[in-house]
């Protein structure tokens, strides 16, 4: 356990139950219903036991698929509800952004909405002044800024937003998937605005699906699934880069290789254990869901060069699999290796994909940074 | 800025009760401000005669009420012109109705804001009170105007009408709270509302004098806290009828209530994210 003074959060044994079926409450028939008899109602448990410290000045990315608890987390984080049990402390204050733009009016004017957002994240009057003009300059809407909102276009309003929220300058920021939204360019000063924050020594927790852009803002991650917290290591063992100029995601298990380019093109290399050395005549390779039905198939007997005869432990083999488009959901990559007799020689699980799709209502990210599938590769 | 001192923040399942976080409300006292005059601005933007319809309302009312009480039924106003005797209730009546009607929506109408944001959501139903303010300060002039229209002096009692005016406030503060709280509890409360505000139009002293109601019927009639307040204005403005025990025990109700649906009030207001 580290000390006190180098701590932004510790959060011991974070539980949160949800009962589905409690909007019930909100009836007079319910209360009055209840009174003599039980209503049966469904436990969801949104985070289970999560236990873990964050140091002063790092930027946590937290990951994992919808439904998983990391909102949930960051809502408990931010005092918006309550914890079922156990307890988080953090030291310092607290600003969170769940949702750009929220208490905007669009009947008041950009200035008006400036204060009022400003009072909301829990700025006084006099600290928004202080800041007003660097808010205006960052947003760039300075010639509207008397116009009602009503009146902005969607990424005007976006990036006032952002800019009253950018300007908090709390000690710990915690922030809710609020990359995805805007253009490329204002992403890239937001993301550069979040450096900042976190090279002045403040602590960002931060939930995006966008992989890209927590790998170039995190030092580490903490991964959820169904509410519950993974280890960190073996599970869990991704690179992905874009600030690379081909831009693509890169996986890497023992021997085979995975890749997702710009265009959800599937890159994938195997490499042949040594022990194994009959020949091989042509390759199928497939991508099941979680029923295991089969979502994409790939016969390298159809393609024109399978020359697969010299597939040797020294050599790679490369395939490209064109425009992969899964949903959201875990499916399977396997592969089944043929002989001359077509007969099967190899019949292997490669890795387990994860596919986060982001949700139909974001808007689509341009050109430069696209992250609709993030491949997590789990081992066999 | 002054980073002397850490603010630690300690989350629980279970942080120990506290009826009303002033400390925390203080710090919040801007957004208050701006709430309301978000209110403000949304409510007559884009009406077109704007803020005379906070004028013309209680005119309306007034102008029944008048023809009503005062030429069809002739009540008994102990000699005081009955437009004055009507304003004087009216004006506490426009503001306890103005928040009654409208703090139900409050929490409501900014759900979003509560599920995303957290700030202490006292300062919804507040925001309210003091948005209302404008329309009660709109009845107090149009009391004042009818008061130099028909050449009425006031009593010497004057001086407590500033204790009355507190009162008025404090009792619409209870009831947007009770309201705002019953309202996220059980969406049925907004059918409910309309009742309140039919029945308290009715059942206070507004265009008539509370001596009229029958002996039997003096205690519960007094049950609304409304009467101990209108009676009390009135009585400073124009000194008929006298300041009994009616106002104290309006008091102590009010102070009741005002601690019981802050209490309403917390107990909803953790969970309000969640049952939105």
């Amino acid at each position: 356990m580290m000390s006190n003074s180098e701590i932004a959060i510790r959060v011991e044994d974070l539980s949160k139950k949800y009962t589905i079926g409690s909007q019930q409450e909100d009836r007079l028939r319910y209360a009055l219903s209840n009174l003599w008899k039980d209503q049966k109602t469904e436990e969801i448990w949104a985070l289970r036991d999560v236990s873990f410290e964050i140091k002063k000045g790092e930027v946590v990315g937290i990951i994992g698929r919808n439904g998983a608890g990391k909102s949930t987390l960051l809502k408990i984080l931010s005092k918006i509800t309550k914890p079922t049990s156990g307890r988080a402390i953090l030291y310092g204050r607290v600003a969170s952004l769940l949702e750009v733009g929220t208490g905007f009016h669009h009947e008041l004017t950009g200035r008006e909405n400036i204060y009022l957002n400003g009072n909301l994240l829990g700025l006084s009057r006099q600290e928004i002044k202080l800041r007003f003009d660097e808010i205006i300059d960052f947003s760039g809407v300075e010639k509207f800024i008397d116009t009602p909102v009503k009146h902005y276009s969607s990424g005007m309003y976006v990036r006032l937003a952002f800019s009253v929220a950018a300007h908090l300058n709390p000690e710990i920021l915690l922030v809710d998937e609020v990359l995805a939204v805007g253009d490329y360019e204002f992403q890239q000063k937001c993301l550069g605005k979040m450096d900042d924050v976190a090279k002045s020594g403040r602590t960002v927790l931060l939930v995006s699906h966008n992989l890209a852009a927590l790998k170039t803002l995190c030092q580490s991650y903490l991964y959820f699934d169904h509410g519950r917290m993974m280890e960190k290591s073996i599970d869990f063992d991704f690179q992905y880069n874009v600030a690379q100029s081909n831009s693509r995601a890169l996986l890497q298990s023992v021997n085979n290789r995975l890749f997702l380019d710009t265009n959800n093109d599937l890159r994938l290399e195997l490499q042949r254990n040594q022990s194994r050395l009959e020949l091989i005549s042509f390759i199928i390779i497939y991508i099941r869901n979680s029923r295991n039905e089969v979502m994409y198939k790939f016969n390298t007997k159809k393609s024109i060069n399978a020359k697969l005869l010299e597939f040797s432990s020294e050599k790679k083999l490369e395939f490209n699999l064109k425009s992969v488009s899964l949903y959201s959901g875990t499916y399977s990559l396997s592969y089944e290796a043929y002989n001359e007799k077509s007969k099967i020689i190899e019949s292997n699980r490669l890795a387990t994909l994860e596919v986060l799709k982001k949700d139909k209502w974001e808007p689509q990210l341009k050109e430069g940074v696209r992250s609709e599938y993030t491949f997590i590769m789990r081992q066999k | 800025m002054s980073k002397s001192k850490l603010q630690v923040t300690v989350i629980e399942a279970d942080s120990p009760f506290k009826l009303l976080d002033i400390r925390e409300l203080i710090s919040y006292r801007d957004l208050i401000i701006t709430m309301s005059w978000r209110d403000l601005r949304v409510k007559y933007a884009q009406t077109f005669i704007g803020f005379l319809w906070a004028l013309i309302n209680p005119l309306f009312s007034l102008l029944i009420l008048h023809f009503i009480f005062g030429r069809v039924i002739q009540v008994d106003t102990g000699g005081v012109p009955h437009l004055v005797f009507t304003m004087i209730g009216l004006s506490i009546w426009t503001y306890f109705s103005t928040l009654v009607s409208e703090s139900g929506n409050s929490i409501l109408s900014n759900q979003n804001m509560i599920k995303k944001i957290y700030f202490p959501k006292i300062i919804l139903p507040l925001s309210k009170a003091l948005t209302g303010l404008v329309d009660y300060i709109i009845a107090l002039i149009l009391l004042i105007v009818v008061m130099i229209y028909v050449d009425y002096t006031p009593s010497s009692h004057i001086v407590y009408v500033p204790f009355f005016l507190f009162m008025t406030i404090f009792t619409g503060i209870t009831a947007g709270i009770w309201i705002s709280a019953m309202t996220v509890r059980y969406r049925d409360f907004k059918f409910v509302v309309p009742f309140i505000l039919q029945l308290g139009l009715y059942a206070s002293p507004i265009a008539y004098s509370s001596e009229m109601v029958p002996e039997s019927y003096q205690f519960l009639y007094h049950c609304n806290p409304l009467v101990g307040i209108i009676e009390g204005l009135r009585w400073s403005l124009t000194g008929i009828g006298s300041l009994n025990n009616s106002v104290w025990y309006t008091i102590i109700s009010i102070g009741i209530f005002f601690i019981v649906g802050l209490w309403l009030f917390r107990r909803v207001e953790h969970k309000m994210a969640d049952i939105l």
